[in-house]
């Protein structure tokens, strides 16, 4: 990944003057490392932790797939602050699998020096399986936020990635929505040769140029996007049996589509409120896990 | 001056929505837009037809400048990944062909009128499948070949962008020619902004946020509309 700054992110350089960037607590790193164990189940091998990222142990609560290790990720930190950074490393090795999810949603402090950013590495090695569903992410006024994910992933494994973006705490006082000054968000993919798959980009100025457009936003509130990296054979069967629709007395609508180079898959969520598009996603991974690991996703937990 | 006027008249040529390059068999996502009813009259269409050209600009409009600079200075890989940025960033099939299918087509007219060897190698690549031969990089070879600049070749593109939804809208929604010129005319003034932003980035930074975009277009893949085929 170029770690070079966006040049969309140069405006918002000064330095807070709460606590600097870098300062402890304001660099949260986590390592996580998934492996098979002698007797072929998956375990979380490797471990490393900053606070305010924090996880306690993997848990095999999937009652469809109890041999898989889940993981949440907190932040005890709270929301993301100006000057945060923030670095995720995650290995799956071969065969291995895991559930990664976020304890609660990814809440964006309002900033006025810097911004906060997330740096995240994703590593799926042969016939490795990740599905990596964090709640959603709530910008708030003049939220700073810059998000890059870089994933390795072998031509075997699968990967089921997503992000869910609020307009913003929209039943916060008169309402919040879309007035956050700058999310940058980019996803890539490629082999472990360093083969490209794809690239995907979003910069989104409110201020700039409004959001809600015809062909961007279109008056609703909550955007999900799901990355399913996958073999050619299990995409097939994924994409036939997902039907896109728009909804517009439902406040909800769908697409999916393949990626380049037959890596996989995306699909897109438009939602007026978060549930249904949780409900949506989650319906979508349990396709995936359907095809590619032969069980269903369990209801949700009734307090999620 | 003649040499000029020659350029002028090339420029022209290369844009016009006649050129055969097959324009007139993609949308751009109206069709699907139009058959849900999120665009249904003018002001819809101008606002959908913005966003195609926002999208397009900040997308194809960076690789289509980055081969023109690339054949310039006789960079021949810079322009192989110019070409493959397009496809990477093409998050919907039916919009990958379509670069493609008009890319190879205006290589492979092109080709008879300016005698290039980059453009000739280029095409060599294409059909060996070495490279994917997108629009916007065969956009920015010709001209390029031809002595035509970066900001006739930015408004060239943009203007095929504009044109190309314009033009479906007159088939598929309640509009007359005067809405679509009026459009066409509002969103080139708003042309010269968009390549401020666009000329110094780099491929890296190529992005567009159009989800309503990306569904429409998913929902014409799947389904049975067919008279465009993105």
């Amino acid at each position: 990944m170029n770690l070079a700054l966006p040049k969309e992110m140069i405006p918002y350089m000064a330095q807070p003057k709460a606590m600097p960037v870098g300062t402890p607590g304001k660099t949260g790193y986590l390592r996580l490392g998934f492996e098979l164990d002698a007797e072929g189940r998956s375990i979380l091998r490797d471990w490393e932790r900053h606070a305010p990222l924090i996880v306690q142990q993997a848990l095999y609560f999937d009652e469809e797939l109890p041999l898989m290790p889940c993981v949440y990720i907190l932040s005890s930190g709270g929301p993301n602050v100006d000057g945060d950074r923030y670095k995720q490393h995650i290995t799956l090795r071969p065969g291995a699998m895991a559930h990664l999810s976020t304890g609660a949603a990814t809440k964006l402090a309002e900033m006025r020096y810097n911004f906060s950013s997330m740096d995240q590495y994703l590593d799926l090695e042969e016939d490795s399986y990740l599905e990596y569903l964090p709640e959603p992410t709530i910008p708030c006024r003049h939220t700073r936020f810059l998000s890059r994910t870089s994933i390795r992933i072998a031509p075997s494994a699968t990967l089921f990635y997503s992000e869910i973006y609020m307009s913003g705490r929209k039943y916060f006082d008169r309402g919040e929505r879309f007035l956050y000054d700058i999310l940058s968000v980019t996803t890539r993919a490629e082999r472990f040769d360093a083969r490209p798959l794809f690239r995907e980009k979003f910069v989104i100025r409110p201020a700039d140029l409004s959001p809600e457009s015809l062909g961007a936003m279109n008056g609703y509130d909550v955007f999900a996007n799901v990355i399913v990296l996958t073999p050619r054979t299990h995409a097939d069967r994924i994409w036939e049996t997902t039907r896109p629709f728009l909804d517009t007395g439902q406040g909800l609508q769908a697409g999916i589509s393949r990626l380049p180079n037959d890596c996989g898959l995306i699909y897109k969520v438009l939602g007026r409120e978060t549930g249904p598009v949780k409900k949506l996603v989650r319906a979508f991974c349990s396709a995936v896990r359907l095809e590619v690991k032969h069980k269903p996703l369990p209801e949700e937990f009734p307090w999620r | 001056m003649t040499d000029s006027l020659s350029l002028v008249m090339h420029l022209l040529q290369f844009t016009d929505s006649a050129f055969p390059v097959g324009t007139f068999s993609f949308s751009n996502g109206l069709e699907t837009a139009a058959f849900e009813g999120l665009v249904h009259d003018a002001p819809t269409l101008e606002q959908y037809t913005r966003d195609m050209a926002r999208q397009a600009a900040m997308t194809d409009g960076v690789a289509a400048l980055k081969a023109h600079a690339c054949h310039l200075r006789g960079d021949f890989a810079g322009i192989t990944e110019a070409d493959r940025s397009v496809i990477l960033c093409k998050m919907n099939a039916e919009a990958r062909q379509m670069v493609c299918r008009m890319g190879k087509k205006l290589a492979e007219l092109s080709i008879h009128l300016i005698p290039d060897q980059t453009l000739s190698l280029w095409l060599d690549e294409i059909r060996t499948g070495n490279t994917p031969g997108s629009y916007p990089v065969a956009q920015g070879l010709v001209f390029a070949a031809e002595g035509i600049g970066s900001e006739e070749l930015f408004c060239s593109h943009q203007y095929g962008v504009i044109n190309m939804v314009l033009s479906a809208a007159l088939r598929c929604v309640r509009v007359s020619h005067f809405d679509t010129q009026r459009i066409l005319f509002n969103l080139s003034r708003e042309t010269p902004a968009l390549y401020e932003q666009v000329r110094t980035m780099e491929l890296e930074e190529m992005n567009t946020f159009t989800p309503q975009a990306d569904i429409l277009a998913s929902l014409h893949e799947k389904g049975l509309q067919r008279m465009f085929m993105n």
